[in-house]
């Protein structure tokens, strides 16, 4: 990455809605050539106020931003005719989705015969052709969706904003469009991103810039973040028999001075308990493994499986805006717990979407 | 070849707005009154009350010049689905300036206007024979639409640039219309007996302006009174757009309903 070709830089931008409301401040970002830059942040974190700003919709009240070698500030048409934008909102014709498509072509000038081709190889990727003549506003919520980004590629860019394209997608849908947007990346677009989705964020985006109440909490990889930020990792222990209440007792306790906060068994050691299978959460899941492996066998007890949750773009983001119980997130009750070890943000339980495990393959 | 930005935001503004129902009524409306309040009212209204002509006469100038206010609805209109569907934000984020956009609706408007002239002639023609106008009475009628139509249409775009509902877009454009229509001399003149307080409001009314100065232009009778008339309804013009322009500058782009 040291010697990429940086198409857009800002420099401390900011907006403020009225003096001393900042909608975002001090916002420093890169990006490169046929990079994928993620803004992640809880709803009014400044998303979408930075794609407006980027894309010249709104003048920013302090700070610099080059885009393509062109100052934001005065960059104009000049520079507009060489971004594209998908904007939160949804934006249509009065006409069928294939004259828009055409219409969106011709007001960008696109020539006719390139327009046309074009709008094929759109109807096909976006799966719009069965609903080609109708009019927008009668297609579903997914459909509109998919025709915004449609659209939006009709024409040439070198720079894409999408501001939550997948808002609405089926799970097909959404993996067919990130796999497309990958592919054009790859071949020099450069993409700015957003979304609450943070397991397409991790999928599609090369870096994640992640935004709290206007301000940038951390930029980096996805691998980065989640290393930094990720949080405690879930480990889980079988064994191949029952342990007595003595090696429970022992273990448990064992755990604990090593700093792990044991899930399962909860309490004291009762008749009809499972002892055989222990879950608990640590910082430092990895570092207590040898001594896992090396009482079990002290003590005569097969160790079956030994697993470790990977951490997670999910528990690095909670952990970084301090969310968990508050944060504003879509997703299930279910899926947000609080840290027993005191932490907030930590990965959810194993069997919910953000527990994606690591089997480490302990033989029985 | 690529057209300049604001034929193709022109070209824009007939596709997307092109809707049959919408424009038969919209010149279909002013055509059957021509025909129908025209024919009606010959009968029962002396010539005397119109300048001597039939009311058929008097009443055709008075749609044409009804016009600008159809031109100027139909922009203000496209101007508000725009930007209640998020249009004007796309438009803005692409390679086009407001200046751009604001200046494809006032030309969008002169053509729906002229478009609208052409129909109420077609129409009256047979009725009360073509009108035996000079190449300067009949650009006196087009430059009268059209300053009425820029004036209609700018005040409509200001209105929209500020209001941040439909309901309260599509009542206030109900009532202007409303208004200008029946507080002008389109379908009447102002007489000694109308009362004083009305003629008062007829008389201010930009419509009215422009019925005299049409009204003028069909009976060949071009002098200052109609240069005075024509230079109120521009400067009407000039405000309205400047309003319009101020309104699309400090406008707020965030959603609408």
């Amino acid at each position: 990455m040291a010697d990429r070709e940086v198409v857009l830089r800002t420099q401390d931008l900011g907006y403020a809605y009225r003096p001393g409301q900042y909608a975002i401040r001090h916002l420093s970002i890169e990006l490169g050539r046929g990079e994928v830059l993620g803004l992640l942040g809880r709803n009014g974190a400044g998303k979408t106020t930075t794609v407006r700003l980027l894309t010249t919709l709104l003048p920013p009240t302090e700070g610099t931003a080059w885009i393509l070698g062109q100052d934001l500030r005065s960059g104009g048409r000049g520079l507009r005719s060489r971004l594209g934008v998908v904007l939160q909102a949804e934006s249509l014709d009065f006409v069928s989705v294939e004259r828009n498509l055409d219409l969106y072509a011709f007001m960008w000038g696109v020539p006719r015969e390139v327009a046309k081709s074009r709008a094929e190889e759109m109807l096909e990727l976006f799966e719009l052709g069965h609903v080609r003549r109708r009019k927008p506003w009668a297609l579903s919520g997914g459909e509109r969706r998919r025709f915004q980004v449609a659209r939006e590629l009709m024409h040439d860019m070198e720079i894409l904003f999408l501001d939550e394209p997948t808002v609405g997608l089926d799970a097909l849908a959404r993996r067919r469009i990130l796999k497309y947007l990958r592919e054009r990346a790859r071949r020099g677009l450069s993409i700015v991103f957003t979304t609450h989705i943070l397991h397409e964020a991790d999928m599609l985006c090369d870096r994640i810039a992640v935004l709290h109440q206007g301000s940038l909490l951390a930029t980096d990889t996805p691998e980065c973040l989640k290393q930094r930020f990720g949080g405690a990792r879930e480990v889980r222990v079988e064994f191949g028999d029952a342990l007595p209440p003595a090696h429970v007792q022992e273990f448990v306790v064992g755990l604990h001075e090593r700093g792990a906060s044991v899930l399962q068994p909860e309490g004291a050691v009762a008749p009809g308990m499972d002892t055989s299978s222990f879950e608990f959460r640590s910082d430092k899941a990895e570092t207590l493994l040898p001594w896992i492996t090396t009482w079990s066998g002290s003590r005569g007890h097969v160790l079956e499986r030994l697993s470790i949750s990977e951490p997670t773009l999910e528990g690095a983001f909670l952990g970084m805006i301090g969310g968990g119980e508050q944060d504003g997130l879509d997703e299930p009750e279910t899926e947000r717990r609080t840290s027993t070890n005191g932490r907030p943000g930590n990965p959810p339980p194993p069997g919910t979407s953000g527990g994606l495990r690591r089997d480490m393959g302990v033989a029985k | 070849m690529t057209l300049p930005p604001i034929l193709r935001l022109v070209v824009r503004n007939f596709v997307s707005n092109f809707d049959p129902i919408s424009v038969v009524v919209r010149f279909g409306q002013p055509a059957v009154t021509i025909v129908v309040l025209g024919t009606m009212f010959s009968s029962i209204v002396p010539a005397s009350q119109t300048g001597g002509q039939s009311y058929t006469s008097f009443l055709v100038p008075g749609m044409v010049a009804f016009q600008m206010v159809s031109g100027g609805v139909v922009s203000g209109n496209l101007f508000w689905l725009d930007r209640r569907w998020a249009m004007v934000e796309q438009i803005f984020s692409g390679p086009f300036l407001r200046s751009e956009y604001l200046a494809g609706l006032v030309l969008t408007t002169l053509l729906f206007s002229l478009f609208g002239v052409a129909v109420m002639v077609g129409v009256a023609v047979p009725l009360i024979g073509l009108p035996a106008i000079s190449l300067l009475d009949l650009a006196t009628v087009l430059a009268t639409v059209g300053l009425g139509g820029i004036f209609f249409a700018g005040l409509l775009i200001a209105l929209g640039t500020r209001l941040r509902s439909a309901n309260a877009y599509f009542s206030i454009q109900s009532f202007l219309q409303l208004f200008l229509i029946f507080l002008s001399t389109v379908y009447y003149p102002v007489g000694p007996s109308t009362p004083r307080a009305l003629a008062a409001v007829i008389n201010v009314n930009p419509l009215t302006f422009a019925a005299f100065a049409i009204r003028h232009a069909f009976a060949n009778q071009l002098g200052p009174a109609v240069l005075v008339n024509l230079g109120i309804l521009g400067a009407l013009a000039a405000v309205s757009f400047v309003a319009a322009a101020w309104g699309f500058r400090s406008m707020n782009l965030g959603p609408i309903q």
